[in-house]
């Protein structure tokens, strides 16, 4: 059997290719990807430790389809205003945006 | 009707005063004859105390320290340690203020139908009336220090709201205000007095505080202190010598509310509470001695005010005063019947004399006595019942204010400075009433176009005036036995008031010679002096100038008073003035607000659009967070 420490360093591996694409990427599409990787590695956290420590229950895979549905849900409201940026500037480069500060 | 409906006597005024403040406008007459009927029934339950007392007295049931009937916990905190009772507390002090209340009030508003017709804010006139009535009346039956204090500052209250009636002329606001501000000085010693005595007692209610004193259980000299702030209160509300410079002021109001307020009820609140407390007082003979001399000053520099003052309403005011001193001295003396049956004459004859002045200057639309003169032709009526209200102020036999005036010096007989004092202010009474009565109603007019209007009041006005004649006519005789028993005052008013040690009247014919003959004396000096055209009045002012200037400027105290403010109150009020404006506002208040800003306007650079900075800040506190979890469980 695949130990554990494997799923865990995958999805850390995961989060972190996500956390790098949001703080670097400047398209606002691809920021959208790099969070959903980082879903993606809290989903897969979660399902690899409900299968071994605690197999007799479904907590951590139900929470997963948690995850992934409000993900879902997250993507289609990102998108549309992604889309109305878009339509706005041009461009949808998340440095353009940038009127709403002092 | 029982002890414990007592506190109905209070309750139906206030209730009137309710249905008037709201609907008096919607009312047939705007409600007036609400408020008299209402203050008739008020009369008839005061009459049912009293009989009601006389029963248990006469059966020998009463219980001579009074009936304690305890309405309800009002406010208990820490289990008692703070408790207020709204108690009602029937003895006979109570008994002669609720009569002398009742009956004055039910008079003065009879003849206020007459006297306010046509007034703007009629309605609102009887409102408040029925409001001072209630909290009078609530004064005079609470059984509870704290209750007391709050009875006492809405007879304040109710004073200011009808001193400044006509708020539109200045003077009236004025007055209202100096009223309101002098009473208020004494009322916070009175507070301070309540405190102290609680502090140490740990019960607001009277007869305990009477009890825990006569039972030693004050220390002297901190008991001596808690009952001269005590006394300040009623310094304050019976305007006495210091802050007795309200009181003449006060008569901008109408006149039958100075009849009323400041004459027989209101300012004798003070002459109440330290009879209430004077057993208490008794402990502590420094603080009764405080209580006479400040009576003696008040009476004698009221009563040489009260010989030069010019306006018929300040005559009578600064002889109320006077007036009000001889109460504290006959308490001072520790003589409470003689005190309390001074103020159950006092009130009748003064509303009397009020009342009728309200009925010339209802005439004459005058109050300055030397604009008036010869109106015997003209207003018959208010002329005889107002003599007989004067005689009975300067103390001619038989009427009531010999027999009380007679018993307060029969309370001085063993101190001869108070005696004689109190000899000369009763001759200076003499000699000021009867100049009011010769300059008013008798001589010449000197005034022909006030004269030629002038007419006699409408019954509505006369039969109050009639009424208070006959009373001030007969009531000194509640002094012997028989007539007070008759009256419903067991044993006459000497053992009305304590019980427990009748004082038996007996006629002292040598002192009562004495008595007439200053009044007498005093009598005949004003009518030498202001008979006819007053020349010799006139020409006796030349002999002393400045005596006559003194008392004219009534003993400078309004322009000490006045300087006082503006020197002291005044200037410490522009240096902390100046305290608000730069340290409160300009380091305080601004100075906040400008640190703020300052750090705003430094700060919003943080805010730069850019959704990576948000991004990489909300990971940066994530981790700080997750950090600081992961190390410190």
């Amino acid at each position: 059997m695949i130990p554990l420490e494997n799923f865990l360093v995958l999805s850390a591996i995961l989060f972190a290719l996500g956390f790098y694409g949001v703080l670097a990427r400047r398209s606002a599409i691809l920021i959208l990807i790099a969070v959903e990787l980082m879903l993606a590695a809290v989903s897969i956290n979660m399902v690899a430790f409900a299968a071994y420590l605690d197999p007799t229950r479904f907590t951590g895979i139900i929470f997963a389809i948690f995850v992934i549905t409000v993900a879902a849900a997250e993507v289609g409201l990102a998108l549309g205003i992604v889309l109305r940026l878009f339509r706005e500037r041009a461009s949808a480069n998340v440095d353009e945006a940038n009127s709403l500060k002092w | 009707m029982g002890m414990e409906q007592v506190v109905l006597l209070p309750a139906i005024p206030a209730a009137i005063f309710v249905v008037l403040a709201l609907f008096s406008p919607l009312l047939p007459r705007r409600g007036d004859w609400l408020a008299v009927v209402g203050m008739a029934v008020v009369v008839v339950l005061a009459l049912a105390v009293a009989f009601h007392f006389q029963d248990f007295f006469g059966h020998g049931e009463f219980d001579p320290s009074g009936e304690n009937a305890r309405a309800f916990e009002w406010l208990n905190l820490s289990n008692g340690l703070f408790q207020i009772d709204l108690s009602t507390y029937v003895d006979a002090i109570t008994v002669v203020m609720l009569l002398v209340v009742s009956i004055v009030a039910l008079m003065v508003m009879i003849y206020s139908v007459g006297y306010m017709r046509g007034e703007a804010r009629y309605g609102w006139y009887f409102g408040a009336l029925s409001f001072f009535t209630a909290s009078m009346l609530l004064l005079v039956t609470a059984g509870n220090l704290m209750v007391l204090y709050f009875a006492w500052e809405a007879v304040g209250l109710a004073s200011f709201l009808l001193i400044g009636f006509y708020w539109e002329r200045r003077s009236a606001a004025e007055a209202a205000k100096k009223a309101f501000i002098t009473t208020r000085i004494g009322d916070v010693g009175l507070l301070i007095g309540i405190i102290l005595l609680w502090r140490e007692a740990g019960t607001f209610d009277i007869q305990q505080i009477i009890e825990f004193a006569e039972g030693g259980g004050f220390d002297q000299r901190y008991l001596t202190v808690a009952m001269l702030f005590l006394f300040m209160g009623a310094v304050g509300k019976s305007a006495q010598f210091p802050l007795h410079v309200w009181l003449p002021d006060a008569m901008e109001g109408p006149t039958p509310v100075s009849a009323l307020i400041h004459a027989a009820t209101m300012v004798v609140a003070g002459v109440y509470l330290v009879a209430r407390m004077l057993p208490v007082f008794d402990v502590v003979l420094v603080a009764r001695d405080v209580v006479l001399y400040t009576g003696l000053i008040t009476a004698f520099m009221a009563a040489t005010m009260g010989l030069v003052a010019s306006d018929i309403k300040r005559v009578l005011a600064y002889s109320t005063v006077s007036q009000l001193g001889f109460m504290f001295v006959a308490l001072g003396l520790g003589s409470p019947t003689a005190a309390m049956f001074h103020l159950f004459t006092h009130a009748f004859f003064k509303a009397l004399l009020f009342l009728g002045s309200g009925s010339v200057i209802h005439a004459t639309h005058q109050q300055e006595i030397e604009q008036l003169g010869g109106l015997w032709r003209k207003q018959p009526l208010t002329t005889w019942t107002f003599v007989i209200g004067s005689l009975a102020l300067a103390g001619v036999i038989p009427l009531a204010g010999f027999w009380s005036k007679d018993e307060i010096l029969h309370a001085a007989n063993h101190n001869l400075p108070v005696f004689v004092t109190l000899a000369v202010t009763a001759g200076l009474t003499a000699i000021y009433t009867t100049r009011l009565v010769l300059l008013t109603f008798f001589g010449e007019p000197r005034n022909h176009h006030a004269y030629e209007h002038a007419h006699e009041s409408p019954p509505i006005m006369t039969l109050p005036l009639l009424v208070l004649a006959a009373l001030a006519a007969v009531a000194g005789f509640v002094i012997y036995e028989g007539v007070g028993q008759a009256l419903g005052f067991a044993g006459g008013i000497g053992q009305l008031i304590f019980a427990h040690e009748p004082e038996v009247f007996h006629f002292d014919r040598d002192l009562a010679t004495f008595a007439l003959a200053v009044s007498l004396g005093g009598i005949g000096i004003g009518l030498v002096y202001w008979w006819g055209t007053a020349e010799r009045a006139t020409r006796a002012r030349g002999w002393a100038p400045e005596l006559h200037a003194l008392l004219v400027n009534r003993y400078y105290f309004d322009d000490l008073y006045q300087s006082l403010i503006n020197y002291v109150v005044l200037g410490a009020g522009s240096v902390i003035a100046v305290f608000d404006k730069r340290v409160v506002n300009e380091t305080g208040v601004d100075g906040g607000a400008q640190t703020v800003g300052w750090f705003g306007l430094r700060l919003k650079f943080l805010q730069t659009g850019r959704i990576p900075n948000y991004a990489l800040a909300m990971a940066g506190g994530i981790v700080t967070l997750s950090l600081v979890a992961f190390y410190t469980s």
